[in-house]
């Protein structure tokens, strides 16, 4: 009896069904490796005239790579039709997270990439520090005191005692600031 | 304390912000150059030769003038950091940058280069050259550069470099063009991984820069067949210097070195460059700076100004057509 | 011996242990911050060195090597941002037990593991340098290309629960890595004519975007956890367990020491390898990236048994085998010394001062260690509400650093984007770093092998050494094959 009530058990435990993410993960990746092969290699790689060895071809290991991914994501997506895996409990801390949240993170990284030398080191991580603390809904004024500590030491730290240069802002530097 | 006002809070904050970013790089009152620390970049990454000869000149600089910050900023070849030079714009009043064979051989081998390697840039001197050895592994059985010619004339010998496009790259591309012998290029990441394929006899010859063989012609483990310059190296007394070693074979005009010189954006300041030219002839007078060129095998460099600006349009020259011949121009 | 008091005259200075102590501990901060790696910190300590007696300098510079290589745990452990390349490997198991709280144990295996390892690996600088630099020159082309081939296959032992996702990983690590133009032809690769992806893509965003990153996104995908102390007061390493792991340190330290005498090959793929063979011969396989301790001494291990040995080819032949031991060369330069066989000749004294500071050098890592675990330790008491923005800003400047380029920051965090992604996935990302890593080495031995092979193929199978590989290479397959097979039925029961 216990055989058979633990294979009952076990079966009824939530599987996915034939749209998993195994298969859907292994459909993506083929689609994309296909993509890459027929698409990018011939138009981004140069054969050079003067190639004396197919294994000498620069487009011989993105090729390889391409087909092994292809080949791969077949295989995982064949895998995943058959033997299709247990799906997972969501964690509750991935429900309802507010837009804001998230949107506050995004803002929080394009400061960082697209304004890194125009606001400069101290201005671009104030800034971006500032905006992830209030992701977060930190309400702590004092908190918010090390937004400003923080990247002024540390760029400091940086310049003087490590040697290593960061950007002064070129933002300052047009409005004479510095 | 703890009751502090919104408003005051932002007004500390605020001025603390101001503060910081004034002192951060230093307000100082317009005064004759070098008013500010000048920043000597180093178009490679931090370790290589460029980087180890640079930040030996900067130290020696400062002394005579001002805070020399080294700044490395590696990519594509050098052209990455010779490009950002040339755009100019703030700040390029105390920024110089070493420049290297990378500088006018980067400008054939890298495509849409968006700066011209001459007429963007103003040309301080050249402060270090370094010559290079063509260098076979002791079992080898070409004792001459004649024999060695012979050889790969009637087969195919591989040469070896720390990677394409460098001075030892580009040496080897030379002297097969002059020539005509059947080598091939064998391109390693870096000295280390190119000389023991050297040493063990994997490559038949390598035209390498001098310190980094020096030791091991010393050892007997390497054999010197010629250097690249015009003149023989005092550090290696008898080794006849390509020209010579390689008359009757098409090498009558080889020569090639690895210089390191320091040029700035064209619109430099007059006041600057005279300056800066009369510190480095005070460093490279001095005794350290003549005990130190030993230890790399390096001689000082020669060309100050206008006549190193003619050097370099040479160079590029020279450069380009050899990337041509090889196949390698893009 | 007659020169003992000489070498002990020339070694027995207030600076010389002043310098390995200052040394040590440079190496240890900077290697524990985000992007500031031991290479950046040697080269910037250079052009203070110009002042020095020669052995002050080498120990000042062999000491933050050092304490690079291990400082790199400490952030990896903690707060899942590897410090320098080759605590990726210390990451899989050291975060997984710092978040079950047992973060001061995993600290001081790390520790222990480091010292241990670099004892040994001084040792074999010391003793079998001359024997060992003799197999390190027998490595041609073809030698490494099959070191690589067997290196290749520790990516089923990091791939997590699906070997094909591991796979699949590794191949879009390779992808990435052939980025750059050609070596051989100088042709341009995936580089779309934009001028960044001109050299190969920057492996330090690559490596903090792919594991600190995701951590960050992954923080602010959810909603806020109340803090979670990692209490790094929790248990320590006892001696009982330290005896447990003793073999497989002292395995992970003799792979580091041979892969460190092999120019070229690196204290990450060590790392990995020491990590793989001990997985493969432990007994809880299962636990392996899921918190087991055994990793975390197997990875430091193999990493810090490569800090002395990359000496040995620097010492005896005078070849550097990675960029720091380069710019120790050109300190020894600077000093008028070459080394190689003329240095064992003409300096002994030197040579033997040096052996006797970089044995110190491994004492005073176990104590600035020490001191470093107790104030690094702090980070794990900062609610993730503070400390993450703060890591960011870390891993923003420290990439901005390496190349000092805007377009790096921009690079480290679509690799963060793409880490995530993994993470929720089940993809590791790990196979994705050491096929970044190997993937170019695989491709030059390779071509190197064809183009000094003169047409003749019969050059891949040449010597003993390439037959050891070719071996080791099969076996290695095997089993894994073979404990794939074990698995699967295993789960299908």
């Amino acid at each position: 009896m216990e055989k058979s009530e633990q294979q009952f058990v076990a079966d009824s435990e939530p599987l996915y069904g034939r749209w998993n993410p195994n298969s859907a993960l292994g459909g993506i990746f083929a689609v994309l490796a296909a993509c890459f092969l027929f698409y990018v290699v011939p138009g981004y790689i140069v054969i050079p005239s003067d190639m004396q060895h197919p294994l000498l071809s620069p487009r011989f290991l993105p090729q390889l790579a391409g087909w092994m991914v292809l080949a791969l994501s077949t295989l995982l997506m064949i895998d995943g039709l058959i033997k299709p895996p247990k799906r997972e409990e969501v964690n509750e801390f991935r429900r309802g997270v507010p837009v804001m949240r998230q949107a506050l993170m995004v803002a929080a990284g394009i400061v960082y990439v697209l304004f890194f030398e125009e606001l400069g080191a101290i201005g671009s991580g104030v800034l971006a520090t500032a905006l992830l603390f209030l992701a977060s809904g930190l309400r702590n004024p004092w908190v918010y005191a090390l937004v400003i500590v923080f990247p002024v030491v540390v760029t400091l730290l940086f310049i003087y005692v490590l040697y290593v240069p960061l950007p002064a802002g070129t933002l300052w530097e047009s409005l004479s600031l510095i | 304390m703890m009751k502090l006002t919104k408003s005051r809070l932002k007004s500390s904050l605020l001025c603390a912000l101001a503060t910081v970013s004034l002192s951060y790089i230093g307000l100082v009152q317009a005064k004759e150059w070098p008013e500010d620390n000048i920043r000597l970049v180093v178009p490679y990454s931090a370790g290589g030769t460029t980087d180890l000869l640079s930040r030996k000149v900067a130290d020696m600089l400062q002394k005579e003038l001002t805070t020399v910050v080294v700044e490395n900023r590696p990519g594509a070849g050098s052209t990455v950091a010779t490009g950002q030079l040339a755009r100019g714009g703030r700040g390029s009043d105390y920024m110089l940058l070493m420049a290297s064979p990378g500088h006018t051989i980067g400008a054939s081998l890298y495509p849409n280069l968006r700066y011209d390697p001459v007429s963007d840039f103003a040309f301080v001197r050249n402060v270090i050259n370094i010559p290079n050895v063509m260098v076979v592994p002791s079992d080898s059985p070409y004792n001459t550069v004649a024999e060695f010619v012979e050889a790969a004339r009637s087969q195919q010998l591989t040469f070896s470099s720390p990677g394409i496009g460098s001075s030892v790259h580009m040496s080897g591309e030379l002297f097969k063009t002059m020539t005509k012998a059947n080598l091939v290029h064998v391109p390693f990441r870096g000295s280390g991984e190119a000389l023991p394929a050297l040493l063990s006899g994997d490559v038949d010859v390598a035209f390498e820069n001098m310190p980094t063989v020096y030791p091991h012609i010393q050892s007997g483990k390497l054999k010197a067949l010629a250097v690249t310059t015009v003149e023989e190296s005092e550090f290696l007394p008898g080794v006849m210097p390509m020209r010579k070693a390689g008359k009757g074979y098409g090498l009558e005009t080889y020569e090639t070195s690895a210089w390191f010189g320091l040029i700035v954006h064209k619109s430099f300041p007059e006041e600057g460059m005279v300056k800066l030219q009369a510190a480095l002839d005070n460093v490279m007078s001095s005794d350290e700076f003549k005990k130190f060129l030993p230890q790399f095998g390096a001689e000082a460099g020669e060309v100050v100004g206008d006549d190193f600006r003619q050097f370099v349009q040479d160079e590029v020259q020279k450069w380009s057509d050899v990337a041509e011949k090889a196949n390698l121009k893009r | 011996m007659e020169n003992f008091s000489e070498v002990l005259a020339l070694f027995l200075s207030v600076d010389n242990f002043l310098a390995i102590a200052v040394g040590v501990l440079i190496g240890v901060v900077v290697g524990a911050i985000p992007g500031l790696t031991a290479t950046m910190a040697v080269a910037l300590a250079l052009p203070f060195t110009f002042s020095m007696e020669p052995v002050t300098a080498i120990l000042l510079l062999v000491g933050i090597y050092k304490g690079g290589m291990y400082g790199g745990s400490i952030t990896a452990i903690l707060i899942r941002t590897p410090g320098s390349p080759a605590a990726a490997c210390t990451l899989l198991d050291g975060y997984p037990m710092a978040q079950q709280g047992k973060a001061k144990k995993a600290l001081k295996t790390a520790l222990y593991s480091s010292v241990v390892a670099d004892m040994i690996s001084n040792l074999a600088l010391i003793f079998f340098a001359s024997y060992l630099a003799k197999i390190a020159l027998n490595f041609g082309p073809p030698e490494y290309f099959w070191l690589i081939c067997f290196s290749l296959t520790i990516i089923v032992s990091v791939s997590g629960d699906s070997v094909i996702k591991g796979l699949i990983a590794a191949s879009l690590g390779i992808i990435v890595s052939t980025i750059g133009l050609d070596a051989v032809y100088g042709t341009q690769r995936l580089t779309f004519d934009d001028y960044n992806l001109m050299d190969r893509v920057s492996f330090i965003p690559l490596l903090i975007g792919l594991f600190a990153i995701p951590e960050v996104i992954d923080f602010y995908t959810s909603k806020v956890a109340p803090h979670l102390r990692t209490a790094v007061a929790g248990a320590s390493l006892t001696w009982k367990e330290f005896k447990g792991l003793l073999k497989t340190i002292v395995r992970g330290s003799v792979i580091g020491v041979i892969i460190g005498a092999i120019p070229g090959t690196g204290a990450t793929t060590a790392a990995f390898i020491s990590y793989s063979e001990a997985k493969r011969t432990s007994p809880n396989k299962a636990n392996f990236g899921k918190g087991e301790i055994e990793g975390v001494a197997a990875a430091e291990a193999g990493n810090n048994g490569v800090a002395g040995a990359t000496l040995i080819p620097l010492l005896s032949l005078g070849i550097p085998g990675d960029v720091i031991t380069a710019i120790i060369l050109g300190a020894f330069m600077i000093h008028g010394l070459t080394p190689g066989p003329i240095l064992f000749q003409e300096n002994l004294t030197l040579v033997y001062a040096l052996f006797c500071g970089i044995m110190v050098s491994s004492v005073v890592l176990l104590f600035v260690g020490n001191a470093a675990i107790r104030y690094f330790s702090v980070i794990a008491d900062i609610p993730k509400t503070i400390l993450l923005p703060i890591v960011l800003m870390f891993c923003i400047y420290g990439a901005y650093a390496v190349n000092n380029s805007t377009f790096d920051i921009g690079l480290m965090l679509a690799f963060g984007v793409l880490g995530f992604v993994f993470n929720r996935t089940g993809i590791a990302s790990a196979p994705f770093l050491i096929g970044f890593i190997l993937g170019p080495m695989f491709e030059d031995n390779l071509r190197r092998t064809m183009l000094i092979s003169k047409d003749d193929l019969s050059i891949f199978f040449r010597g003993p050494i390439t037959w050891v590989f070719v071996m080791l290479t099969i076996a290695s397959l095997i089993f894994a094959i073979r404990r794939y097979w074990v698995a699967r039925n295993e789960a299908a029961v």
